[in-house]
């Protein structure tokens, strides 16, 4: 009897919990309707069933690939941030490209080949070349992206000097530069020099970047610029037989943790960006694993040569003395990171890692560093970094703990992404850990933002001068590749070891995880994924 | 919250219902403009571009100035007021995000929902056990379910929302596979089984608060002198526990109840990112840190009118329930 | 003048044995005290029970199980769990109760204030507190702690702008139903000023409430702190906090589960000793 007059009482609860939604739930579909002006991007399917992914076929299926950041826009030449750039990779392809090992490879060009003096590159297009929507793709909408994005310019600008962009025939496109510019083939494998059809095929600019159109194995299905994105697979394209998969979803997965467990469970196929200290854990796990690539990025302990204290080269060194790296190194990434000796990580050509003579762990060299110093009895100082990174909260520990041991003072201030950004971009700082990524397989690509103190950045806001560098860095750009070219970075990277403007730490590597069952994933350098040849498997 | 006082303090008897409700409207009204204005400010005196968010740390100068000029960011702040004042009340709307383009709206529209179920299920979840317990715990005072009662809330009291929610997902989710690690299904029954743990969850948090008032009322309630009569006139004894004492200690945990609820509107942030919902919560997160202006105020505008709609229900029901108002309609 | 009070008990005029035997006759709040004090003794004593630095690291030692010499293992960094664990409690705690001072009295400052003057006082007071109800919490959470940068002195702003709030409430109404009651209208009567019938005898009625509020609040704060560590906008390593080595130890959860559940534990254990207290404290002032 009891029960029953509970049970009404509780009904009588739920209803007024269930009243007071509806009124809320009202008031939001009012606005809602309101806004019939603009289009609501339909919010992406949750495609991701066990029942789908189980299913036994090897070919087809929808592919749930989860991610920390939501797709916020298709425009490639205003966009620059990986959220954004691994989903444009999809849509849009180059002239050229890089594979795996990071090596240059022609894409949509069949060949290229560039004059003797280095000034004039001639592509030829492949045969049968088509957009998304079934459009023959020509040498016009080549030059027609290039100039797009040549005025533009956005935050992967072109650097090399263009002279001229022409379409010689359907088929030839013909760049030619004022100078040479020895890193420029590289830099066109950018997602950013993608080709998309001229005059956005009759569409405004706005409008074509909602529904972007290009030559990539995928195209836009269902977007959410603050959610998940769905891809359908391109039927017209150029690589017969691919992408094996009939869709591929982004489903936004905001949390480390969750992530991981969705992957455990089987919610997701893979996750991008996996934490370095949640490897070990995929990797062992019965039904998922680890897919790595070396990657393009160097973590790096960076100073702002302007600083009272950091000023004193003697100073940088000592620190550098003291810090073991290859303790640090083995600490925080499992395995899954080389320690660094050179500015440039390994993937890169002219990396010097091996050749290169760094300031390694020597506690007594560091305090006789120290001693020739103008602080030979320490000083305090902060040490700045971006909060909600666990691995670098840790490295300043660690950093921490080797300052003290000759006697700096190190304090870490900890604070948010976007105020962190507004610090440094004010060289508001006296040393910060961050990390410096190419952007295209190329030597000058890291370099151009580190050693230049003419650039915006003024050496990446350590304000670091050295005429010598700076020299070498633009010869460097104007050299052929070649054993020349191999000189100039040597001594340039020597320099930099000696002087260290910053302390590069560690190359860690690009960790995707993935259930077992996935085959086919081809991890990129910069941390993209090539779908093409994934099957979901059992 | 304009609920408790305006009851008890003032003539709520001799007021007609008519001004009563125009003078809530009135500060209802006052509340959110404060509120608009308040997070206007704020969120652009907090350090942080929305510029360089979106165009990373490699941006030039030139780049960042274009693109402050493109989204009216380059103005002087009064003058950025003076807009979005101006689109406030011409178009109810907030502007269109900084980063996606998308009218907030619309980004809001899409959330909201999955959230207010969420909100919605813990409480009927919250409600049920706290009334159950309470029901339980007050009229076996100082027995052993009493005790055992009372210790309950001290135990959920102290569980950081995240805590218990990855416990949960590895118990319940990972090893037990009862229910989905996390997002949100298809469909009505979809939506509802994959909200269920992240409700619990949240109801965790609310449980130990409305079973001490529920509590404690119902022992008021039952040790005065109105139920004390009720009893010499030999009414049994669980009509006068749900007919009566029930009805007259609801009042202030309702009131309870509305506080909980809005705090929870805006602040379902935690458990959204634990369960990766793509909630209100979450987009307010993600909105904070790429400084995305337009959208914080959007959902700052949704919370504060949703929460003015709730505490205006609430007093509206209090009202209804309050035996001392009661003669008086 | 002698004070009024209806909760005559709490004077500490009566003979000390009763005091002491009413506490002792609840059992909540003994048992409370008791699990609070033995957190108090040993965070205090921790430096002499404990052979290792809670910042002290051991690259090569990292992730050790529980041991002998390492009662609940090490972390990532080599240092000893439970020196950290106790450490930690020493920064939570002391923000804790620090954090809570200036809510605490500009809360029951305004709630009386509000409460016993009523008319304009009164609607300008709930007017802000209706704002800052409407305010989406973590809204102002998130800006002040990244507005102030990273560490404690974020969580001290933030609650001194939004923790007033449950004080203000609470005591706002039991003043507001003091205030109709024959002790102060007399007292009025008598001639006496409003802020001294504020100070001597409303004060001294409301204040076993809002201690009691206090305790339950304090729960809260913590639950707070150690929920901002997990956000990532908490204390500033190195420092030991309960809520980053949550947060840190997550990673590890299924490796290392107890990197991030015996943190989580000393949260609850806190809490339930606070709630306890709390509990036995509004049991000893309503017991006739």
């Amino acid at each position: 009897m009891q029960f029953t007059a509970s049970i009404k009482k509780t009904l009588w609860s739920g209803t007024l919990a269930v009243l007071l939604m509806a009124v809320i739930a009202g008031c939001s579909g009012q606005n809602n309707t309101a806004a019939s002006g603009e289009t609501a991007q339909p919010s992406a399917s949750q495609a991701a069933d066990a029942g789908n992914n189980t299913s036994e076929q090897a070919a087809g299926g929808t592919f749930v690939y989860g991610r920390p950041a939501a797709v916020t826009s298709f425009d490639l030449h205003n966009q620059i941030t990986s959220n954004n750039a691994f989903a444009i990779d999809k849509v849009f392809e180059s002239l050229v490209a890089f594979n795996s090992e990071g090596e240059i490879v022609d894409w949509l060009a069949a060949s290229h080949t560039i004059s003797e003096d280095g000034l004039t590159y001639t592509f030829v297009l492949r045969d049968g070349l088509k957009f998304s929507n079934g459009n023959a793709v020509t040498a016009k909408d080549a030059v027609f992206s290039l100039e797009r994005h040549l005025k533009v310019g956005g935050p992967l600008a072109i650097a090399a000097k263009v002279d001229s962009v022409t379409a010689q025939d359907d088929k030839t496109l013909v760049i030619k530069l004022q100078e040479p510019y020895t890193p420029f083939i590289s830099e066109l494998s950018n997602f950013s020099n993608g080709i998309i059809p001229a005059d956005f095929g009759g569409a405004t600019e706005e409008e074509f970047f909602k529904n972007p159109v290009g030559t990539g194995p995928f195209a836009v299905e269902a977007w959410d610029p603050a959610g998940d994105v769905t891809f359908v697979k391109n039927a017209n394209y150029w690589q017969e037989g691919k992408p094996a998969i009939d869709k591929l979803v982004y489903k936004l997965i905001e949390d480390d943790s969750q992530a991981i467990n969705q992957l455990k469970a089987g919610e997701v196929n893979a996750v991008e960006a996996l934490a370095l200290q949640n490897a070990e854990e995929l990797k062992n796990g019965a039904d998922t694993a680890v897919v790595t690539n070396g990657s393009w990025v160097t973590e790096q302990l960076f100073f702002n040569t302007l600083d009272e204290h950091f000023k004193d080269v003697h100073v940088r060194r000592a620190l550098a003395l003291a810090l073991d790296r290859e303790g640090l190194t083995k600490a925080l990434t499992f395995g899954y990171a080389k320690t660094a000796n050179s500015l440039l990580p390994t993937t890169i050509p002219y990396n010097a890692n091996d050749t290169i003579k760094a300031l390694n762990y020597d506690v007594e060299a560091a305090k006789a560093e120290l001693a020739k110093s103008a602080f030979p009895n320490g000083f305090s100082t902060k040490l700045l970094i971006a909060s909600g990174n666990s691995t670098r909260a840790q490295e300043a520990q660690i950093i921490q703990a080797a300052g003290q041991a000759i006697g700096i003072k190190i304090e870490i201030e900890s604070i948010e992404l976007a105020s962190f950004r507004e610090r440094f971009f004010a060289y508001d700082f006296a040393a910060m850990l961050n990390s410096g990524q190419a952007d295209s397989p190329e030597a000058n690509s890291i370099l151009a933002f580190q050693t230049d103190p003419e650039g915006f950045s003024k050496s990446y806001w350590t304000h670091y001068t050295n005429d010598e560098v700076t020299k070498l860095l633009y010869e460097g750009q104007k050299t052929a590749d070649g054993d020349a070219r191999v000189e100039i970075y040597t001594k340039l990277l020597q320099t930099l070891a000696d002087e260290v403007p910053y302390i590069p730490l560690y190359y860690p590597d690009i960790l995707i995880g993935a259930r077992s069952s996935v085959e086919g994933l081809t991890v990129l350098p910069n941390g993209s994924v090539r779908f093409e040849d994934v099957r979901i498997g059992q | 919250m304009m609920m408790p006082g305006k009851l008890q303090g003032s003539a709520a008897g001799n007021r007609t219902s008519y001004s009563w409700l125009t003078a809530a409207l009135i500060r209802a009204a006052v509340v959110i403009l404060c509120v608009m204005t308040a997070v206007f400010f704020l969120i652009r005196i907090v350090p942080g571009d929305p510029a360089k968010m979106i165009l990373g740390e490699y941006s030039t100068p030139e780049a960042i100035a274009a693109m402050h000029h493109t989204l009216g960011l380059d103005l002087p702040l009064w003058e950025q007021f003076i807009r979005f004042v101006k689109l406030l009340f011409t178009s109810g709307d907030t502007g269109n995000s900084i980063v996606s383009g998308t009218s907030t709206r619309v980004l809001i529209a899409e959330r909201a929902p999955v959230t207010m179920l969420l909100i919605g299920m813990a409480c009927v979840i919250a409600i049920v056990i706290a009334l159950l317990l309470a029901t339980v715990a007050a009229t076996n005072k100082d027995k052993l379910a009493d005790h055992l009662i009372r210790i309950f809330p001290a135990i959920t009291l102290g569980m950081p929302i995240f805590w218990v929610g990855i416990l949960f997902i590895m118990l319940l989710s990972v090893r037990l596979r009862w229910f989905p690690v996390g997002g949100v299904g298809e469909g009505w029954s979809g939506m509802l089984y994959s909200l269920t743990l992240p409700a619990v969850t949240v109801a965790f948090s609310q449980i130990p608060t409305l079973v001490r008032s529920l509590r404690a009322q119902m022992l008021e309630v039952l040790e005065s002198d109105f139920v004390v009569t009720l009893r010499a006139a030999r009414i049994p004894g669980r009509v006068i526990l749900f007919k009566h004492v029930l009805r007259n200690s609801a009042l202030p945990t309702l009131m309870l109840l509305g506080v909980n609820i809005s705090y929870l509107i805006g602040g379902t942030l935690v458990v959204e990112q634990v369960f990766g919902i793509k909630g209100i919560g979450s987009l307010l997160f993600t909105s904070i840190s790429n400084r995305d202006f337009p959208v914080i105020q959007g959902i700052a505008l949704y919370c504060a009118v949703s929460v003015v709609i709730i505490s205006l229900l609430v007093e509206i029901l209090a009202k209804w329930l309050d035996p001392r108002t009661k003669g008086t309609r | 003048m002698k004070t009024t009070t209806i909760y005559p008990e709490l004077q500490t005029d009566g003979p000390k044995t009763t005091l002491l035997r009413r506490i002792l006759n609840t059992p909540s709040l003994l048992a409370g005290s008791i699990m609070f004090a033995v957190l108090i003794l040993l965070a205090v004593f921790i430096p002499y029970l404990s052979p290792y630095d809670p910042t002290e690291q051991n690259l090569s030692a990292f992730l050790q199980p529980p041991s002998a010499e390492h009662w609940l293992g090490t972390d990532q960094l080599g240092r000893d769990l439970f020196t950290r664990l106790i450490y930690a409690a020493r920064t939570d705690l002391t923000i804790m109760v620090l954090a809570e001072i200036i809510p605490f009295c500009t809360g029951i400052f305004l709630g009386m204030v509000a409460g016993y003057y009523g008319k304009w006082v009164d609607n300008v007071i709930t007017l802000i507190t209706d704002t800052f109800i409407a305010f989406p919490f973590y809204l102002i959470v998130i800006i002040v702690a990244f507005a102030s940068g990273a560490g404690q002195r974020g969580i001290y702003i933030t609650f001194i702008l939004v923790g007033w709030i449950v004080f203000a409430r609470v005591v706002r109404g039991l003043s507001a139903s003091f205030r109709e009651q024959e002790w102060i209208a007399s007292a009025r009567t008598l001639g006496l000023s409003g802020p001294r019938i504020i100070l001597r005898h409303l004060l001294p009625n409301v204040l076993p409430q809002a201690v009691v509020v206090l305790m339950t609040d304090m729960v809260g704060l913590l639950v707070a702190i150690v929920t901002l560590g997990y956000l990532g906008i908490g204390i500033a390593p190195p420092t030991p906090d309960w809520g980053t080595m949550i947060a840190d130890g997550q990673s590890f959860i299924s490796t290392a589960w107890w990197l991030s559940a015996v943190p989580g534990f000393a949260v609850v254990y806190t809490g339930i000793a606070l709630s306890l207290v709390g509990d036995g404290l509004a049991d000893l002032w309503r017991k006739k």
